[in-house]
């Protein structure tokens, strides 16, 4: 086994996404602590520009460009990787706890008896070795685990977990032409992406978020004209979708997804335990109710109590104005 | 057909979670549920079940003693037989190994289709399912949210991928992770509830079932946990001033742009 630190690119439009470049930068520090080189997998199909992006941050890219990669699959994506992972033998393989994430990582770490610490959110690299930061029970623990010596890791990280630094030189690119290999036993029949062009709830930077006292499925124009302006996206509470104003895919808290944008803003929701649990790593929280007692402003940094539907013209007129100004 | 379900205890959402004063243990509150989204792996058995009829359905833990109660709820549902895998003295940090003794329950059982949740509410890791699935050498779809069984050894299965849905064929065996929206979980019955009360529940010893899949022993664990401690708490909330609405939000723009540095 090699010290070499390897980042498992995914991409999105053809270019990487925020969460692989976070990747690249905490990998780029690994590599020059463990003394070693920061290598990046970039494979399927027409993703040549992604990896010229990549090489800026790894010392070596392999990239694997084949038409059969095009749709992701644990089967051909996994094939794939696990051949270059046997080939480069890295220590530690770094990827993203997405949905991508959570399908393929899993597969592998167990055909190559490899470490898996799953969704993770930050690293250590001050003492021996690395440890690892992992919250536990919706956040109100946080772990600190260390893969064995001896083994081969992968770790995934949450979205947002580490800024991501300044493009460096470029690095090599290493063209690998892998055998891909399907199973027979899996055939996609049809695949409908819905958010194309949006950033991911779990990767957006400004989140704002609507609770029940939005009152009706169409009050959430507001906020979606809000997260737009800003470059973010809409969240909702729990019972916002069981009350079907809104789509699981937009939910927040333990039940949902999981998020920590640089901003988030909520809006008429009691913050209950659950919703906490799911986006109380943001970097700063503010909530806007009319309840003072309500549980939210115990978790925020700043507050506006007064009615959301007086609030969020203000609001948006606010942030255009600060938009402008940059 | 056979269907296995595995199912986790899990800590419940308000249940108090103490980190010992060394850091090195955690106690829990006993307040203890079946895990969020293998509820719905539960209810998906009972309604294979229901549409096939000729099919037993058989759910399994990797967890100690206590884990008989959720195990009861299940049966109280509608599956048919419950067995506990005894975690006790066992290492339960590295998901590999809970993923072996799992395949391991697997292979002896036999089984069509095998169901769990997309992953645990208490480390929302998502390991188990693919990680059984690759020792069995069986497919998997994680994140299902329709699951039709076609006949002809086949199911169709609708699943989140990023950023959208897919909707794919798949051979059985084979194991799915199942998402909410897939299906809504029953509460139990009195009658379920009184069959649950009297059914025997078998607790095995992981020493007694062949595990050809690699080591489940403590020392084979690749985790190794340091220490937990308390998240950071944040400052108390800073609640804007302001005669309106607008100059409320003023307040705060300018402190999210000065002070916060978010904007």
């Amino acid at each position: 086994m090699t010290r070499d630190v390897l980042v498992v690119v995914e991409c999105k439009d053809a270019k990487p996404r925020k969460a692989s470049l976070e990747l690249l930068s905490i990998g780029r520090e690994m590599a020059s602590r463990f003394s070693s080189t920061l290598l990046a997998v970039v494979s399927g199909s027409g993703l040549k520009d992604a990896a010229d992006t990549v090489a800026h941050y790894a010392g070596k890219t392999i990239f694997v460009d084949n038409p059969s990669l095009a749709e992701y699959g644990w089967d051909t994506c996994g094939s794939v990787l696990e051949n270059i992972l046997r080939k480069y033998d890295p220590m530690v393989v770094l990827g993203t706890s997405s949905v991508t994430g959570k399908d393929l990582f899993p597969r592998i770490a167990a055909r190559l008896s490899a470490a898996m610490v799953s969704d993770a959110v930050g690293i250590d690299l001050t003492g021996e070795g690395m440890k690892i930061k992992k919250p536990l029970y919706g956040g109100k623990v946080i772990s600190w685990l260390a893969p064995k010596a001896d083994s081969k890791a992968i770790v995934t990280f949450r979205p947002n977990s580490f800024t991501v630094a300044d493009a460096g030189e470029k690095g090599e690119i290493i063209e690998e032409a892998v055998a891909v290999d399907g199973n027979p036993a899996m055939r996609i029949l049809s695949s409908e992406k819905k958010t194309s062009g949006k950033v991911d709830l779990q990767e957006a930077d400004f989140i704002i978020c609507g609770g029940r006292g939005m009152k009706a499925a169409e009050n959430f124009a507001m906020l979606d004209e809000i997260a737009d302006l800003m470059g973010g996206r809409t969240g909702a509470s729990r019972t916002v979708i069981d009350s079907k104003w809104r789509e699981y895919d937009d939910q927040i808290g333990k039940s949902g997804k999981t998020v920590s944008p640089k901003l988030y803003i909520g809006c008429a929701l009691s913050g209950a335990l659950h919703h906490i649990m799911g986006m109380d790593t943001s970097r700063v929280i503010v909530a806007i109710n009319k309840d003072p007692n309500a549980p939210i402003f115990q978790y925020a940094d700043y507050g506006i109590v007064d009615d959301v539907f007086a609030v969020l013209p203000a609001l948006k007129d606010e942030l255009k104005k600060t938009r402008e100004e940059t | 057909m056979k269907v296995l379900v595995f199912m986790k205890q899990v800590a419940d959402t308000e249940a108090r979670i103490i980190i010992s004063s060394d850091q090195k243990s955690l106690e829990v509150e006993n307040k203890y549920v079946v895990n969020f989204f293998d509820e719905f792996a539960v209810e998906e058995a009972i309604r294979i079940k229901e549409m096939l009829k000729d099919v037993e359905i058989t759910v399994c833990a990797f967890a100690p003693q206590r884990a008989v109660e959720a195990l009861r709820t299940t049966i109280a549902m509608g599956a048919d037989r419950a067995f506990l895998i005894n975690s006790t003295d066992r290492e339960a940090d590295d998901p590999l190994i809970v993923s072996r003794v799992l395949a391991g329950f697997a292979r002896k059982e036999g089984f069509d289709i095998v169901l769990c949740g997309r992953q645990a509410m208490d480390d929302e890791s998502a390991n188990v399912g693919p990680m059984v699935a690759e020792f069995l050498g069986i497919p998997h779809v994680s994140q299902v949210t329709k699951l039709t069984i076609t006949g002809g050894g086949k199911a169709e299965v609708e699943s989140e991928i990023e950023g959208g849905k897919r909707t794919s064929e798949v051979s059985l065996p084979a194991l799915f992770t199942c998402q909410k929206g897939l299906n809504e979980p029953r509460v139990p019955l009195i009658t379920g509830v009184m069959r649950a009360m009297k059914t025997q529940i078998d607790v095995l010893d992981p020493a007694s079932i062949e595990m050809p899949f690699g080591p489940i022993d403590r020392e084979a664990s690749k985790i190794t946990v340091l220490s937990y401690e308390a998240p950071a708490g944040r400052p108390s909330v800073r609640i804007m001033e302001g005669a309106s609405p607008e100059e409320k939000v003023q307040n705060l723009v300018r402190a999210l742009k000065d002070e916060a540095k978010v904007l």
